[in-house]
């Protein structure tokens, strides 16, 4: 999946403004600090998976979830992203079950309508998301 | 404000170039949905953190420069996993000096 070395580097300038938005007007990052920054979040990435793989693994599930990544964030002593993390998590299940639900309504609507849609395409791609996260969540069902 | 709302749970950086860099660990074989995001909100929060906290520990106030980064990587705890990425710049002279140094120690250990 990843043929070049870039590809494993997060693109600088969407760093670069998160560190910006984080810090008060006026602050200067210099480029060589905004540049380890982006690698230090790659890193972060790779360890964040490597731990919370480690969850996954000890449960014998083939399949990384949500929890494992927050479990993760204990051992990485990075405690205190759990919180903003989780409500974060909560918006998203939010969102996805709304996006879930309005899709089948549209579903319904075309159904009822005798389905003549060129749509489709766009349907079945979101069918396939809701599908790995439902096996994501049979296999986490321990959490 | 709604857009603050929003922002909350969409995210900055690429899905799928975060999914890239978790599958380029050999041990991940499947990547639910939901992990991959919880791990991209996570590593936004990490940079934001990571920002903030230099910003604190410089004591300039008005500039962030790698020597802080590199300080603050080599004191704190968590920030352990990042030594070999982001190490202390040091002058081509003291690495010099301090290998000869080294040699010299050794040289010591084995004569004792």
């Amino acid at each position: 999946m990843a043929e070049r070395p870039e590809d494993l580097n997060l693109p600088n300038a969407i760093i670069a403004r998160i560190v910006k938005e984080s810090l008060p007007d006026g602050v200067a990052v210099s480029k060589d600090a905004k540049l380890a920054i982006s690698k230090a979040a790659s890193v972060f990435v790779l360890y964040a998976t490597s731990c919370a793989n480690n969850y996954a693994m000890k449960a014998k599930r083939k399949t990384l979830n949500a929890q494992d990544v927050i479990s993760a964030m204990d051992d990485m002593e990075f405690s205190r992203l759990i919180q903003p993390m989780e409500e974060c998590l909560q918006a998203y299940r939010k969102e996805q079950k709304g996006k879930k639900e309005a899709a089948e309504s549209r579903k319904k609507a075309r159904e009822a309508e005798g389905g003549e849609d060129n749509d489709d395409g766009e349907d079945e791609k979101e069918e396939e998301v809701n599908g790995e996260e439902d096996t994501a969540n049979k296999d986490g069902s321990g959490d | 404000m709604a857009e603050q709302k929003s922002e909350k749970h969409n995210c900055l950086l690429p899905l799928s170039r975060i999914k890239t860099i978790m599958k380029s660990s050999p041990d991940v074989t499947h990547v639910a949905q939901e992990s991959l995001f919880v791990i991209t909100k996570a590593t936004e929060l990490f940079v934001q953190d990571l920002a903030k906290t230099i910003h604190k520990k410089s004591g300039s106030g008005k500039s962030v420069s790698y020597k802080d980064l590199s300080t603050l990587v080599d004191e704190e705890e968590n920030m352990q996993f990042l030594q070999d990425i982001i190490p202390k710049k040091i002058l081509a002279k003291d690495y010099l000096d301090k290998q000869n140094n080294t040699e010299s120690d050794d040289d010591i250990v084995m004569l004792d």
